[in-house]
């Protein structure tokens, strides 16, 4: 018996964060989920949260990427992929010319997504957010690191993750 | 001679070098070993790009983020965020549900409810819902929480598939249930309700070291492919919708959450799974003491969002939740085995008045 209940936009600026930063929350769903489609998914859920949330506006695009990429890396972990989102990946997929390329792209989705999930959680979201297109400063400020070590845990990640795709 | 710049550093002159002092540029220019560690981390982040990047043309594969070209339909988007009868929001409602530590944790708990271990093949019951009592588990938590799939394998064996039925009778039948009648409609709720119906859900678990990545304390022995289930169900509910398309009232009646094990040693299994939980220290001892007597069933109450209070609907304890904006309250209770809750876009006060009037 799930209940339905109307959203709660309580916060007045909630619009204009939203058209703000909307793309943004996408493309870093996006980079974790390999898909738009889904990342559209997380996106919402993450507005969601933030219009009921206090978080000050200074702070909302650094907290709404951390809270996608990590809203989009617990349906990695959890494998809460809904069959309806996969059937439309999947119909993307038939665009592609050849079949056989589509059977490998897949593949390749899943095993980026699965080796993201294996990653220590500040590592896989400090690799999302600057592959997102985050400044250092900003993925400093948004995981409460200091701007030095930022590079080190992206550089850790990368690595982390070719050692995990690399046959 | 300088020492070398770290990692970090020669990282951040792939994509970012005006982040990076004028000493540390020139001595990496000027050194082979620099130079060889700078072509490392430029050929790991073109790797991570790429893979990053697979699978929607969308989404580029260079090491220099951008933002994408073709950008979402932000007003579809908008719409869709404040569209209040989405179906597709209703499905995320659901899986923020299946995600959270009501299930993460309630289940940790439920399965390792605190009875005696019983060396036996059969499912042994180990617990049993008698009460409902919340804890507390803040959003960060939450978003950080892992749920039983990684620590094992969770089977769903069968799934509570709950549907529309033409009366009252119907769902009665169906659930096996007496569905209580309303004595008084709250103010604002008017006609007649629908009705649902819900088979028994039942979910199985099997620990699996190998899947409890390091570092984790050692396994405790035994532990190892044990398996344990948990059973709800089935339930039926009353349904009063607004005009605004989303429930108005629903009064839900199934049958409590019950767990069995083939046989662990139940307090070792359930320390050790809080241990690896993730969860502060004080939402474990929250899980702990209500797992010491293997009935009280813990719901998640994120207090960003909601608040608890305990009450009384004609002498049974019960739990009352509201949400921080007052527009959804939720009372709910176990009596005999049986999980009756009342909730809707009402205060807390007329959801308790509804309860205490049920017929």
């Amino acid at each position: 018996m799930a209940l339905s209940r109307a959203p709660n936009v309580v916060r007045n600026d909630l619009e204009q964060v939203f058209r703000e930063s909307y793309a943004r929350v996408v493309a870093v769903a996006a980079r974790v989920l390999g898909s738009n489609d889904e990342a559209e998914d997380v996106a919402q859920e993450v507005f969601l949260t933030f219009g009921r949330s206090d978080v000050p506006k200074g702070e909302a695009v650094g907290w709404l990427s951390v809270a996608a990429a990590h809203t989009a890396l617990n349906h990695i972990r959890t494998g809460k992929r809904r069959a309806g989102r996969e059937e439309r990946a999947r119909s993307h997929d038939t665009v592609t010319p050849d079949v056989a390329e589509a059977v490998v792209a897949s593949e390749e989705r899943r095993r980026v997504r699965q080796a993201l999930a294996r990653l220590p959680r500040k590592q896989a979201v400090a690799l999302v957010l600057r592959h997102s297109g985050l400044s250092y400063a900003e993925v400093a400020a948004a995981l409460e690191l200091s701007p030095g070590s930022v590079g080190t845990t992206v550089r850790r990640a990368e690595s982390a993750l070719r050692k995990e795709l690399e046959p | 001679m300088k020492r070398h710049p770290d990692d970090g550093v020669l990282r951040r002159l792939v994509d970012e070098p005006t982040g990076v002092t004028d000493t540390d540029r020139h001595h990496v220019t000027t050194c082979q070993i620099c130079q060889a560690g700078l072509a490392d981390a430029r050929r790991d982040a073109e790797f991570a790009a790429t893979a990053l990047s697979s699978g929607d043309p969308a989404l580029n594969g260079s090491v220099a983020p951008a933002p994408a070209s073709a950008g979402p339909d932000l007003d579809a988007a908008w719409q869709r965020l404040i569209h209040t009868g989405d179906p597709a929001r209703k499905t995320r409602t659901a899986s923020r549900w299946r995600r959270s530590p009501f299930i993460a944790g309630a289940a940790v708990v439920a399965l390792l409810g605190g009875a005696t271990a019983a060396a036996a093949a059969d499912w042994f019951p180990i617990f049993r819902t008698e009460r409902i009592a919340p804890i507390t588990v803040h959003q960060a938590d939450l978003m950080a929480m892992p749920d039983l799939s990684t620590w094992g394998d969770v089977e769903i064996i069968s799934k509570p598939e709950i549907h529309r039925v033409p009366s009252e009778a119907a769902a009665e039948k169906e659930s096996d249930l007496e569905l209580p009648r309303v004595g008084k409609l709250p103010r604002g709720v008017t006609g007649d309700p629908t009705w649902q119906a819900g088979r028994r859900i039942s979910a199985e678990f099997t620990f699996r070291a190998d899947k409890i990545k390091s570092p984790a304390p050692p396994m405790p022995a035994g532990l190892d492919g044990s398996k344990f289930r948990l059973t709800a169900g089935p339930g039926a509910a009353a349904v009063w919708q607004s005009n605004q398309g989303v429930p108005s009232l629903i009064v839900a009646r199934a049958v409590a959450p019950t767990a069995y094990s083939t046989g662990v040693p139940f307090a070792t299994a359930r320390d050790y799974l809080l241990s690896l939980s993730g969860l502060p220290e004080d939402v474990a001892a929250q899980l702990r003491r209500f797992s010491a007597d293997g009935t009280t069933l813990p719901v998640h109450v994120m207090p960003e969002e909601m608040s608890s209070a305990p009450a009384d609907v004609n002498g049974v304890s019960a739990t009352v939740l509201t949400s921080k904006d007052g527009v959804l309250s939720v009372v709910v209770w176990v009596q005999g085995g049986v999980v009756t809750a009342v909730a809707g876009s009402l205060s807390a006060d007329e959801v308790l008045t509804v309860a205490r009037g049920l017929r």
